[in-house]
């Protein structure tokens, strides 16, 4: 508590050389510093309302001698006034000043003082316009009548001559200038929460002015995201969008709030992955290629940086599928060519993943993912042409479309002749992408093996979860490659296995039967039960995507998943 | 429905007191009843207004009893205010001096916060939207001086529709009033704005068609003010109003008509000068005359066709120098035709 009393203390000094500092000059440089510091001064008023709270009169000015002047200060300060509950606070600090039964002069006249401070908040006239108040007045109406619809005036009268300066910018007389503009996007920043003030915010974001420099200042940016994006405001896409292509940062801490979203709870299933892309708008908000290219390179970087954590790969995958329908939706004339998205990568490439796989017909799939293989593969190999961007370009674009790249294991497995080569490329390229040709050839040939033993599996008449087991570890054990080169690259060969096992258990005839029995054995550790509960989830996320129809196995991975997510 | 109106009586009577030094015997419990009166009346207000045939009839009962149409004003300007009457009343007890200290330390604990109220509704928080609210529109004052862009006025005309809805009866007195008291020039604005097509939004004038009428009476009926209203006012103002009101178009178009005629031709400069200085300037006529020329049908044809009949009357001359509106006619030119 002593401590605590030190803090507000030390505090109360700043704020009151902050203050006078404001309040001896009004001009852009003060009004910005003020800006910066509502929030902290908002903390401070709520910390000095509580100490207040709990002393008397007396006590106060015992304590704090310069109360009055510091609450003085505030409530002849409009921006502080403006501020989120700024106002409610100083009003509640003015009330703990009132005696109810004052004994001497001093606290007459400190009762006297208080309640003509807080007159001044509320309820005189004072708006440097006389003839509002005698007209007004004249009519019976006071300040509680008249401030809601003059307020309500102002803001419709300025966002239709904002409006009408953007469609008329080349007559003078009307114009406002750009300092105005300025100045008018300064003052907008404690307001932006009030509701009356929100077509004037989304007036000033969507203005186009015909001056080629910035006019709004980048502390209403900074503010109007943070509202934004901790959902204190709504605001319709098209003025969000022209947020974020003025002001860059702005766009980066709303890419990073939605990374921290995905990251800071432990369990993400793709539905709540779902949620968080979608409420961020940004798949809409990339349609234009700016914003995409701006996002697309944050996920790209967060995915190296997180070696291609599930949960990023997912966000990608899900914030993909929502923009192409967001473009699908806009762009029926295409406003932008598909290359200023995707200008690295083959146009046919591009062409072919942005087929939906629920266009295609099913027999055909196979075809597709054998074309999107070579023409991967002629990238990564360095036979194609050279703008294509290398191995990581290739793989970051494939694996973004997940309705594609998470089918080619569940193709392998359903297919019933010897698995084509090019599938098999494309499964190891999509497992392990910085593999050398050697390494990737020698990830085939486990996979192949382990489809053999598996499709040997299939004919048998009872399948046995040790069996399977076995033929997943057979294959692991004809791994030339030596242990400790195994630690390390052994990873993504073990999650592909174990991609193999669970679509077969979900497709073979007796899988099903003994699923529980061979993932309890999978299971060993947290890291694989998360990696198997990943796998599931992506899979029953898919079918719903291509809507397959499966009831059977939906409502065992709904089971399984169910348990898994249980024990974790 | 009697009872309530009583109540309502009652009521705007305890707002008047507010204001006046007969506070000073209130103690803190007279405050919280008052205070408490209010918030039923407010809660029975929210209930009205999901009634709308209750409130209606409330309306017309209210404005019945002419006396008790005005009896409403010292205390409630209209019925709406009812739902902000505990925040009215508050803020008046806050203003008057003299409140006992004991009676406005209650006060101020009904401001402060934890009230029973719902928070969000309370009245600390209708209070601090208010400053809010007032911070809001001095900012926004500060940022662009010019750039109110009339909205203050069209407020004024907001509230002087709304006004006179409610005082209907007393319409006329009301006016009068605010003639003798408020600065003309502002009054006589804020009525064209009230008299003008309703703006684009629609909302800002949502007593305008009832009330409108109403005022432009006034206005006829006082030869005073109509003819200050048709000198004074920029001309795109006076054409906006008469546009919307064809017994104001017809009381203009006379007026101008004998402007023109107190218009004397100065041989020596060759122009049209006024005889006396409270006369109405040549150029002032043409221009009143060209915006009449751009307003839309019938006020447009109505005003060709009186510079027509006024220079018939004259003697139908085609040289300049002999009727002011042959001049006038050949001034306009393109815009007549």
């Amino acid at each position: 508590m002593a401590q605590d009393s030190v803090g507000l203390s030390s505090d109360y000094q700043f704020w009151i050389k902050k203050l006078s500092t404001w309040e001896q000059a009004s001009n852009l440089e003060t009004q910005q510093d003020t800006c910066r510091h509502l929030p902290q001064f908002q903390e401070f008023l709520k910390h000095m309302n509580k100490t207040l709270k709990e002393m008397d009169s007396k006590t106060i000015m015992k304590n704090f001698p310069t109360i009055g002047q510091l609450l003085a200060k505030a409530c002849w300060n409009p921006f502080i006034l403006a501020y989120d509950e700024s106002q409610k606070i100083l009003i509640w600090c003015l009330c703990c000043l009132i005696t109810k039964e004052p004994l001497n002069s001093a606290e007459s006249k400190l009762n006297f003082w208080t309640r003509g401070l807080l007159s001044h908040i509320l309820s005189t006239f004072r708006l440097d316009m006389n003839e509002v108040g005698t007209f007004t007045q004249g009519l019976g109406y006071e300040p509680a009548d008249y401030c809601p619809a003059l307020l309500n005036n102002m803001v419709s009268s300025l966002v239709s001559e904002l409006q009408e300066n953007h469609l008329n910018g080349f007559n003078t007389q009307k114009r406002m200038t750009p300092g105005h503009i300025r100045s008018l996007s300064q003052v907008c920043v404690p307001l932006i929460t009030l509701p009356d003030v929100g077509p004037l915010v989304e007036a000033l974001l969507t203005y186009r002015g015909h001056e080629p420099q910035e006019m709004l200042c980048s502390e209403f940016f900074e503010a109007v995201n943070e509202a934004v994006l901790l959902k204190k405001i709504s605001l319709p896409t098209p003025a969000i969008v022209c947020l974020w292509l003025q002001h860059l940062p702005s766009l980066e801490k709303a890419v990073l709030h939605l990374f921290e979203n995905l990251i800071s709870n432990e369990q993400n299933s793709l539905r709540r992955i779902e949620c968080f892309v979608k409420d961020s708008l940004l798949p809409e908000a990339a349609c234009h290629p700016a914003i995409f290219r701006m996002v697309d390179e944050m996920f790209r970087y967060t995915l190296l940086e997180t070696d291609g954590a599930r949960e990023i790969r997912a966000a990608i995958q899900v914030f993909t599928q929502y923009f192409l329908e967001a473009l699908e939706k806009e762009n029926k004339q295409l406003k932008f060519a598909l290359r200023t998205f995707f200008p690295y990568a083959s146009p046919s490439l591009v062409m072919m993943l942005l087929q939906h796989p629920k266009d295609t017909p099913q027999r055909l799939w196979h075809q597709s993912l054998k074309h999107m293989s070579e023409l991967l593969r002629e990238v990564v190999e360095g036979t194609a042409h050279r703008s294509y961007g290398g191995p990581f370009e290739s793989w970051f674009l494939f694996v973004r479309f997940g309705r594609w790249s998470d089918m080619v294991a569940e193709q392998l497995v359903m297919s019933e002749t010897e698995p084509p080569e090019a599938l098999l490329w494309l499964l190891a390229f999509s497992y392990s992408p910085r593999d050398g040709s050697l390494q990737r050839a020698q990830t085939m040939v486990e996979v192949r093996a382990l489809l053999g033993c598996l499709r040997k599996l299939l004919r048998s008449s009872s399948l046995l979860a040790s069996e399977v087991l076995a033929a997943a570890r057979e294959c692991r054990d004809g791994d030339p490659r030596p242990a400790d080169e195994e630690n390390r690259e052994g990873k993504p060969c073990q999650q592909l296995a174990h991609c193999l096992l669970l679509n077969f258990l979900l497709w073979a005839p007796g899988g099903h039967r003994i699923a529980r029995e061979v993932i309890t054995l999978m299971a060993q550790t947290d890291e694989i039960t998360q990696e198997i509960i990943g796998l599931l989830e992506q899979t029953i996320y898919r079918w719903d995507q291509l809507c397959v129809e499966a009831p059977e196995s939906r409502a065992l991975v709904r089971e399984l998943l169910a348990e898994l997510c249980g024990q974790a | 429905m009697e009872s309530l109106l009583r109540q309502l009586e009652c009521f705007s009577e305890l707002l008047a007191v507010s204001r006046s030094p007969h506070v000073r015997t209130w103690e803190p419990a007279t405050v919280s009843r008052a205070l408490q009166w209010a918030r039923y009346l407010r809660h029975v207000h929210g209930r009205l207004s999901r009634h709308e045939r209750v409130r209606l009839a409330l309306r017309r009962l209210l404005k019945d009893g002419g006396a008790r149409g005005a009896a409403m004003a010292p205390g409630l300007p209209d019925l709406q205010a009812l739902g902000r009457g505990d925040l009215l009343l508050a803020l008046r007890l806050l203003d008057n001096r003299a409140l006992g200290p004991a009676a406005c330390h209650r006060l101020l604990q009904e401001l402060g916060p934890g009230g029973p109220d719902d928070p969000r509704d309370s009245l600390s928080a209708r209070a601090a939207l208010l400053a809010r609210r007032r911070s809001a529109v001095r900012l926004l004052l500060g940022a662009v001086p010019a750039a109110p862009g009339g909205c203050v006025v069209r407020t004024q005309a907001r509230l002087l529709l709304t006004r006179l809805q409610e005082a209907r009866g007393a319409a006329h007195g009301l006016l009068h009033v605010l003639w003798g008291r408020c600065p003309r020039d502002s009054l006589l604005q804020v009525t064209a704005c009230a008299l003008g097509p309703p703006p684009r939004e629609g909302h800002l004038h949502p007593d305008g068609p009832q009330a409108a009428p109403e005022l432009a009476r006034w206005l006829l009926d006082t030869p005073e003010v109509v003819e200050a209203f048709c000198r004074d006012l920029p001309a795109g103002l006076v054409t906006s109003a008469a546009c919307s009101h064809p017994a104001l178009a017809r009381a203009y178009l006379r007026l101008l008509s004998q402007w023109g005629g107190q218009l004397l031709y100065d041989l020596p400069t060759g122009v049209w000068a006024a005889a006396a200085d409270k006369h109405v300037s040549w150029q002032d006529l043409c221009g009143r005359f060209q915006s009449l020329c751009q307003a839309p049908p019938p006020l447009r044809d109505q005003a060709v066709a009186t510079l027509q009949a006024n220079k018939a009357q004259d003697g139908d001359f085609e040289v300049p120098g002999i009727s002011v509106w042959t001049d006038l006619l050949l001034a306009l030119g393109g815009a007549v035709r």
